[in-house]
């Protein structure tokens, strides 16, 4: 059963990208940097400010984690924030709801500068525009799982009946009822976390922010948390920034996807682009290990098609991956169209699919 | 005079530093470290230790001659004590002068002791109209919801027993007494800890004060307040306010400082306000420090409580006080009891309190849970208490009190005629008692007291540099100093000596259990109920058996020390040695290690902090007992304290509750490992 949700899941996102495409951005952010230590303020747009982690500390004993970086986030979208430990990931989640406060750059959302403003204001955006997810949960554990999930809104000031009615509600749609008079300590990780995700989803808030939620879980646990994450995804459109460090995670839950090194941001793209023409050795290098059929689509090994080929063989959408044409190239034998709508793009076969798996330069493919 | 020998240990350079400079010829000392082999000097030089003796030793060699010519060597010379006992005289008497006069007492101190009293009186009337069968309820049911039916029952026996033992109107008068103290001290604890644990100035402020106030004897308190309030309830409840309050302090920063910094910024990232992050999560984060800090809070209040009968306050203190200073043991025990099984008691409840907190009791029956539960204590307890009253018996019934007094004195006649000496083989505890103080406290006191004043100044800077930091050693240098300028060196060198002859027996009894329970698991549960019962009792509680047992002088002062600080050592021993990392024993197992060479070789040095506490607060519990020891003739500083109090020479009480104080900090830092830790023993 899960594998057919997935592989509806794997066609999903790209499908909900364009109409993404053609929201304004909820997070704009420009320019940012975070530096630690004393006089930090001085160090962006410095001399030392381009120098290597070791170089800049040694020379100014600050550290920058966030380092110019520049990204919108669009309504609707997944957007993935990864990379390894120490790369500034989780700061730079951190700055968005000023829960750590940038160094400078400039920060909008929804076109409201997010660093102008005053202690309410910043409270009312982390209340009701911005909740987060996190990897060790941040639970209270004196409090059951349904006054957990009710914390958010008490803080707010609703009424308790109405509260607990809409923390009940959340509970549900987490898929954790009956669990509702346990304590934080009685539940597993993954069940912890569901609890985190109801909390955050109960102020119904406009963009959701994950910080590696995941990463402490057991491997099948996790895999079942980010079926929860798409599904979620599919079923209300949020606007969803999500770190992580696991590259399998950023590939299936991105419709875009940042990878950061150092503090800053070494390529922004969709999985796509990022797997089939990494910016440079660092990311190659990254994504040297994934299976590329699985991520590329068939764009990748197109080639204009030979006058036999016009009318027969399988036809497939021009976002299909290429392991859905080498599927389909096997069992007919010969090439198959790839059609948008009614419209013949090109075909692909067996030469040009194993090509692209091989990671070979194909002649006369789009970049 | 061995020259040369700086370089191989610590013992060795302090000897040749202190032996040259009673020659008057100091001078050499320094200059022979100098003389020594350079490769061994340099090798010599590497180790901080030696650095440290070498630099000290170079400081003597200035001062000492200087201070031994100008004056003379022996005891602290007198042209440089400063006599405090008129000015502190002439206090003490403006002060009774002035305590009906005086706007300072009118309205500040006045208002204070008067709202004291009041209080204290109103608790201890609401208990008597409680009546005893109402307050045993009140206590069974209260430890039911907080702590379950067994620590009910123990409730319910215990407070049956105060009864039987005749003891109900001291006991309500002591609990009425704790409950204003415990009440006051948590409140201003909470807020200095509130303060602290919000604060990282205030905190650091707050600390070394805290850290210095648990480790000084119960007695320093009792002299300042005696002097503003006079003797009576509010300068008892008041010291044992003092006394209290440091635990619940320093627990509720601590607790508020170690919030999970996860939940702390899941919450703000919510948009809690700064108030709602402090009441919704950061205090109810804390509640396990907060309830480990009630449980302390009131074994110390207690603890002090009954000493503070000392100063008047009334109750089972006081009964025992009374019959200590007619050896009467009967009578004592017969407070004693008392006063033991309501420290078990309140301990088993709070603690109990603390240790269900992760728990879920949200199951049962809905009338079980929460405000339901409390309500029906509530009413259970009137019930009860109307019921009583019904019966016409507030008080405890007359005809219901066992006379322990007599049988237990008979015992004690007994003992004294069987036991105190002529016992074959083993003598008798009288013959022990004479034996400790002819053998080793006499020698002890004289070479104390016949040792010349620097170099005592010298060898406690050198082993709190050793162990500690410079801070530490000048700290405990300057203490000692303190107590010479104050005029009461000879005593304070004879409290010196019994503590340091109680500390040595404690430490080898102690570590010898302690290693053997860490060995043997069977042991270590054996022990554990033992150590458990022992650490909730009062110090005061201590001095009954001992009496019984020694008569009264310096030994049994130095017996019940020795018992009242054996269980803090041994736990902390056997903690110690069984938290030794297991892969390192393991890596020492595999490699053919003996026991007695994994025990020596791995456990013992990876042991080396816990160790040191052990040690520390081996001598700050020893110090506390030897001290209250003055009660059953121990003499000394201790004496001098229970002098001042009964004469009402408060100059005289206070110059010895000073030195103590001094004796007590220079005794924690000397022995004071330089990361210290939060532990009491209780």
């Amino acid at each position: 059963m899960s594998a057919t949700e997935t592989g509806a899941k794997a066609s999903q996102p790209p499908a909900s990208g364009p109409d993404g495409a053609a929201g304004a951005p909820v997070f704009s952010v420009h320019g940012l940097w975070k530096v630690f230590g004393p006089r930090a303020d001085r160090v962006p747009g410095s001399s030392v400010a381009d120098l290597p982690a070791e170089e800049l500390r040694r020379r100014t004993g600050c550290t920058a984690a966030v380092r110019d970086v520049s990204f919108e986030v669009r309504q609707g979208e997944v957007f993935v924030v990864m990379g390894l430990s120490g790369s500034g990931k989780s700061t730079l989640v951190r700055c968005l709801t000023r829960l750590i406060e940038p160094t400078s750059g400039t920060l909008h959302i929804d076109g409201e500068d997010v660093l102008a403003m005053d202690k309410a204001r910043l409270r009312e955006l982390r209340r009701h525009r911005a909740a987060m997810v996190f990897q060790h949960f941040g639970l209270l554990p004196h409090r059951t799982v349904l006054d957990n999930v009710a914390y958010g809104l008490e803080i707010q000031g609703m009424g308790k009946a109405e509260r607990r009615a809409k923390a009940t509600e959340m509970v549900a749609k987490v898929g954790l009822t009956g669990l509702e008079r346990r304590r934080p300590g009685q539940l597993s990780g993954g069940q912890q976390q569901r609890v985190g995700l109801a909390r955050a989803l109960a102020a119904d808030p406009e963009v959701l922010l994950f910080d590696e939620p995941f990463s402490a879980l057991d491997p099948l646990i996790r895999r079942d948390m980010q079926e929860e994450v798409i599904r979620l995804h599919h079923d209300e459109g949020r606007t969803m920034v999500f770190i992580t460090h696991d590259l399998s995670e950023a590939l299936r839950l991105g419709d875009r996807i940042a990878l950061m090194r150092d503090g800053g941001i070494v390529q922004l793209g969709t999985p796509e682009e990022i797997v089939g023409s990494p910016a440079d050795d660092y990311v190659r290098d990254f994504v040297r290990d994934v299976p590329r059929e699985q991520v590329l689509t068939v764009r990748n090994a197109l080639r204009a098609a030979e006058d036999g080929e016009r009318d027969s063989g399988p036809t497939l959408a021009p976002d299909a991956t290429i392991a859905t044409a080498i599927e389909a190239v096997a069992r007919s034998g010969g090439p198959a169209r790839i059609m948008d709508g009614s419209r013949l793009l090109g075909v692909v076969d067996h030469q040009r699919l194993l090509a692209v798996v091989a990671g070979l330069r194909v002649k006369g493919a789009p970049a | 005079m061995t020259a040369a020998t700086t370089s191989h240990s610590a013992s060795a350079t302090s000897a040749t530093s202190t032996t040259d400079g009673s020659d008057g010829s100091g001078g050499s000392g320094g200059l022979k470290s100098a003389d020594a082999p350079p490769g061994a000097l340099r090798a010599a030089a590497r180790r901080p230790a030696v650095r440290k003796l070498a630099l000290l030793a170079l400081i003597a060699a200035v001062l000492v001659p200087v201070a031994a010519i100008r004056w003379h060597s022996g005891s602290w010379p007198g042209a440089l004590t400063v006599d405090v006992s008129e000015p502190l005289g002439r206090t003490s008497d403006w002060i009774i002068d002035n305590r009906d006069s005086h706007w300072i007492f009118l309205y500040f101190f006045g208002h204070i002791s008067n709202a004291v009293i009041v209080a204290v009186r109103a608790v201890y009337v609401t208990l008597l109209a409680l009546g005893w069968a109402g307050v045993t309820a009140a206590a069974t049911l209260l430890a039911w919801r907080v702590a379950g039916v067994r620590v009910a029952v123990t409730a319910a026996v215990s407070f049956a027993a105060c009864g039987l033992l005749g003891m109900w109107v001291p006991t309500m008068q002591t609990l009425a007494l704790m409950a204003v103290a415990v009440a006051v001290s948590v409140a201003i604890g909470m807020l200095l800890g509130l303060a602290g644990g919000l604060s990282e100035r205030t905190y650091r402020a707050l600390r070394p004060v805290l850290d210095t106030m648990q480790v000084l004897p119960a007695f320093a308190y009792l002299l300042p307040v005696v002097l503003v309030f006079g003797i009576g309830v509010p300068g008892a409840v008041l010291a044992t306010v003092i006394y209290a309050a440091p635990p619940m302090a320093r627990l509720t920063a601590l607790g508020l400082r170690g919030a999970d910094a996860g939940v702390m910024e899941a919450v703000a990232s919510l948009g809690a306000t700064g108030r709602q992050r402090l009441l919704s999560a950061r205090l109810p984060l804390a509640r396990r420090e907060l309830l480990l800090g009630l449980n302390q809070t009131i074994m110390m209040a207690l603890s002090m409580a009954v000493i503070a009968s000392v100063i008047g306050g009334a109750g089972l203190g006081d009964r025992v006080y009374q019959a200590l200073s007619a050896v009467d043991v009967g009578k004592a025990l017969a407070a004693g009891i008392p006063i033991v099984l309501l420290a078990v008691v309140l301990d088993r409840t709070t603690a109990a309190a603390g240790l269900r907190l992760g728990m879920d009791r949200d199951t049962g029956p809905r009338w079980l849970r929460g405000w339901y539960a409390w309500a029906g204590v509530a009413a259970g307890t009137a019930a009860v208490a109307l019921a009583g009253r019904a019966a016409g018996s507030a008080g405890w019934p007359d005809g219901w009190t066992l006379a322990i007094a007599e049988p237990v004195n008979t015992a004690k006649e007994w003992m004294v005629d069987h036991l105190y000496s002529g016992v074959p083989v083993v003598g008798g505890t009288a013959d022990w008692a004479s034996g400790y103080v002819t053998y080793v406290l006499d020698p002890l006191r004289g070479a104390l007291q016949g040792l010349p004043w620097w170099s005592l100044l010298l060898i406690v800077a050198a082993l709190a540099w050793l162990i500690g930091t410079w801070g530490t050693a000048l700290t405990a240098v300057l203490a000692l100093a303190a107590i010479g300028v104050l005029g009461v060196w000879d005593p304070a060198m004879d409290t010196l000596s019994q503590v340091l002859a109680a500390v040595a027996v404690t430490l080898v009894l102690g570590f010898a259990t302690g290693i053997a329970a860490a060995r043997s698991p069977r042991l270590e549960r054996l022990l554990r109920p033992v150590l458990d019962i022992c650490q909730t009792m009062p110090q005061f509680v201590y001095l009954i058996p001992v009496v019984a047992l020694f008569g009264v002088g310096r030994a049994p002062a130095a017996a019940a020390a020795i018992v009242y600080a054996l269980p803090a050592v041994i736990r902390i021993t056997t903690q110690g040695l069984r938290n030794v990392d297991p892969a390192a024993l393991e890596s020492a197992r595999s490699l053919g290690a003996t026991r007695g060479q994994q025990l020596r070789q791995v456990q013992l040095p990876l042991a080396r902090p816990a160790l040191l506490l052990a040690v520390n607060q081996g001598v700050v519990l020893v110090l506390a007992v030897v001290i209250i020891g003055g009660l059953v003739g121990s003499g000394a500083l201790g004496y001098d304290v229970v002098f001042g109090l009964a004469q009402g020479d408060l100059a005289t009480g206070l110059v010895a509750g000073a030195a103590i104080v001094c004796l007590g900090l220079m005794l924690d830092r000397v022995t004071q490992p330089t990361a210290r830790r939060p532990k009491k023993g209780a």
